[in-house]
């Protein structure tokens, strides 16, 4: 009896200690990687601006004033219009890359054509590059469109490439059943019936995963801003806030919180959505 | 059916590269025919608008602002308007200006202006017709002008004389600084006036304070401002006035003397005197009193003030206690410990800022016009009193009177070495600065492999080898 006590006080204290442990790991874990956030967030209500009158890691003392100069002084460095900027590349992106990237899955998953493999092939070594490595070669051709120093020519470029990672959205069209489309078609249903009356309502899921990564990448890239914009004004806020001078960094820290916001509540939003849609392409059925 | 098919496509894709190909030749050859054609007429284009490139400060403290209504005021009846270009203060004319979206008129530093010469991408100016003219130092013009076979161009207008100055807090001089620090009794403290009495001062500080407090700081890794040293004891960049990139020359002459001292400096200081930390926060810790003093150019100023000001003092009494001074003299023998061979002018680095008109400008003299407006007496003047500048015009230096009048005569004595206009100068940095920093380091961890003459001696043959280098064999100018 004694024994079958011993063994579930055993037991018991066995599962204490792994909760005990598996908290303490997941609790260091999270202190790493918030750490940063906390810090980032607390220098940007440093008072004095400068991270050199830090007391070690925080600042001395708290205030509102590069939230402030953020938004009211805007001579030298305009936040507020980088970050209508920023928004309307962003979401220009998003529509026109969703758009693209929507139809090319579709085509791939549903449609048998010549070459078909040989372009999903194509399509995914191409893929595997870095997208800097054509810099040079972006640059000369927008210079030939007249496109450097616009936004469309930012927007066309993230449009055309976001097709490029198709094959998310492809697994997801891939497990609706062909049934479904061809008792459409047996009803009259033209493709485009099938793919916009029948295909697409069963696809929000995927079309927000697909619309919020479209929105990201433009929302925090650099390179390309960076090597396109020539104007200060319409500088995106990942360029306007790498051209701050070197002793605004309150304002800096202030910039980089202020820009994560649209993300966040983007995310609260449409995470129920988004994580059916990650799920969704991963298994074939 | 498949080959014609194939056929055409690799048809229309040729097609294709080929027009691109062309169009980017034809705008790149377009350019370089114009800039070779006479430019400067002397008859203004009416109805343009000149976009030009200033500097951050001059656009932050609004005098932008006031030389572009100014000039645009006077310019009205032809129709020319100046606006501001809007764009980074560094931005390369290289990459933008050939496709027509660089500014026509830009101010920079005279080497990042004359790298532009190579690929002909800003103008020869007439600038004998300029109004400034007679009132430039030769040296500064200098700055500007390249030889080009046998003719020899000048390309840009020199604006203000950029050489690094002492900043020190004056009320963290000692109360009896007129006994103690003093000696020569000419009322100016021995510590601004001589590295051998700033190192001192700053050794008693760091034992006062118990380390928590610093006398001079600077990031001793930075070339431009640690080539003084070096320069100072007979050591130069390039041979022959800066133009034969052949010729690297920091371990000539006594150079390794040089070395020597940022040695010295460095024990007062701390590892962050090795890297650009301290570049960055001497504007915090001027205001906080944990530093002294440090050297940097004159335009940033009102940095150290606006610390202040954000440290809690009021802005009167940081304007009164922020002082700049020429750089101090250094000792003849070479050790800052050793005063008995007197002391001698310290040499350092320099660069004239100006005017360059874009080869891409469609109005090349409104663009002369707008230079000749910008560096006239009055505007001159105002510059130099909104920002702080030292101008390059003599006149101006003269009213003024003061540092402006020192800086002017140094550029004339030959104590400021202006930074060589050419395109190899960018190689030089990096085998400088890793050198300097190596001598820091070599001091602060107590490594002491760079103590005798001869190591120093050797270590700077090895920065100039390695300048050599990365110009000529690796092919970096």
């Amino acid at each position: 009896m004694s024994t079958a006590k011993a063994k579930v006080a055993k037991a018991k204290t066995k599962k204490v200690l792994n909760v005990l442990i598996t908290y303490c790991i997941l609790i260091v874990v999270a202190f790493v990687f918030f750490f940063p956030c906390l810090w980032l967030i607390l220098a940007s209500f440093s008072k004095s601006g400068s991270i050199y009158s830090f007391d070690g890691f925080f600042p001395t003392e708290y205030g509102l004033n590069a939230f402030d100069a953020l938004f009211n002084d805007t001579v030298m460095y305009n936040y507020p219009r980088w970050f209508f900027n920023t928004l309307f590349i962003a979401v220009m992106s998003c529509i026109l890359g969703t758009v693209l990237t929507i139809l090319t899955a579709y085509c791939m998953s549903r449609f048998r054509f010549k070459s078909r493999k040989a372009m999903m092939k194509t399509t995914l070594v191409l893929g595997m590059f870095p997208s800097f490595m054509g810099t040079i070669a972006v640059y000369i051709m927008m210079t030939q469109f007249n496109l450097i120093n616009q936004h469309w020519g930012l927007i066309l470029i993230y449009s055309a490439q976001a097709p490029m990672g198709y094959m998310v959205q492809k697994g997801f069209f891939d497990t609706v059943p062909y049934s479904i489309d061809e008792a459409a078609r047996i009803d009259g249903a033209s493709n485009m019936t099938v793919f916009f009356k029948i295909i697409l309502p069963m696809s929000k899921p995927i079309l927000v995963y697909t619309a919020l990564t479209a929105f990201t990448w433009p929302w925090s890239d650099f390179i390309l801003p960076k090597m396109l914009l020539i104007d200060k004004d319409l500088y995106t806020v990942a360029v306007g806030l790498m051209s701050l001078g070197e002793t605004e960094f309150a304002r800096f820290a202030a910039g980089s919180i202020f820009i994560a916001i649209p993300i966040i509540v983007l995310y609260f939003c449409l995470v129920k959505y988004m994580i059916n849609g990650m799920a969704a392409g991963a298994v074939k059925e | 059916m498949r080959r014609t098919l194939t056929a055409l496509i690799s048809h229309i894709v040729l097609v294709v590269a080929l027009i691109v190909t062309v169009g980017v030749l034809g705008v790149v050859a377009a350019n370089v025919e114009t800039t070779r054609n006479e430019k400067f007429t002397g008859v203004l284009e009416h109805n343009v608008t000149l976009r030009i490139l200033e500097n951050d400060t001059a656009k932050e403290q609004g005098y932008l602002k006031e030389l572009l209504d100014a000039f645009n005021a006077e310019y009205a009846e032809y129709g020319i308007k100046a606006v501001d270009a809007n764009m980074d203060q560094y931005t390369d004319l290289e990459k933008g200006g050939p496709f027509g979206y660089g500014p026509d008129v830009l101010y920079q530093a005279n080497d990042a202006l004359m790298k532009y010469v190579d690929g002909k991408h800003i103008l020869p100016l007439p600038v004998e017709k300029l109004e400034c003219a007679d009132q430039v130092e030769d040296a500064a013009w200098n700055a500007y002008r390249a030889t080009v076979g046998n003719d020899t161009y000048t390309l840009g207008v020199p604006v203000n004389i950029q050489q690094p100055l002492l900043y020190y807090r004056a009320d963290l001089l000692p109360d009896n600084w007129e006994e103690e620090w003093d000696d020569d009794k000419n009322g100016v403290p021995d510590m601004i006036e001589n590295w051998t009495d700033l190192y001192r001062f700053s050794q008693s500080i760091r034992a006062s304070s118990g380390g928590t407090k610093y006398g001079y700081m600077k990031s001793l890794n930075d070339g431009y401002f640690a080539s003084g040293y070096f320069l100072s004891y007979g050591g130069y960049v390039f041979g022959n006035g800066g133009r034969d990139t052949t010729d690297v020359g920091f371990s000539k002459g006594d150079g390794y003397k040089g070395a020597k001292i940022i040695r010295q400096l460095a024990s007062v200081m701390n590892l962050e005197c090795t890297e650009d930390t301290i570049t960055r926060n001497s504007y915090s810790r001027m205001a906080q009193g944990t530093y002294f003093a440090t050297m940097t150019t004159p335009d940033v100023y009102t940095m150290f003030v606006k610390e202040m000001v954000n440290a809690g003092y009021t802005q009167e009494y940081a304007l009164e206690n922020i002082k700049t001074v020429d750089v101090p003299r250094l000792p003849v023998s070479g050790d800052l410990e050793d005063e008995s061979e007197g002391f001698k002018d310290m040499t350092v680095m320099g660069g004239v800022n100006g005017y360059a008109i874009s080869s891409y400008t469609k109005a090349p003299n409104a663009a002369l016009a707008f230079v000749n407006f910008a560096t006239s007496y009055k505007m001159i003047g105002r510059r130099a009193a909104l920002l702080g500048i030292s101008p390059a015009r003599k006149d101006v230096a003269t009213e003024l009177g003061g540092l402006n009048e020192t800086i002017n005569e140094n550029l004339a004595g030959g104590t400021i070495y202006v930074m060589p206009s050419v395109r190899a100068l960018a190689q030089v940095w990096t085998p400088l600065q890793t050198f300097c920093a190596k001598i820091a380091d070599d001091v602060l961890t107590g490594k002491n492999m760079l103590v005798t003459d001869d190591a120093l001696k050797s270590g700077l043959m090895n920065v100039d080898k390695q300048i050599y280098d990365a110009i000529h064999t690796l092919g970096g100018s």
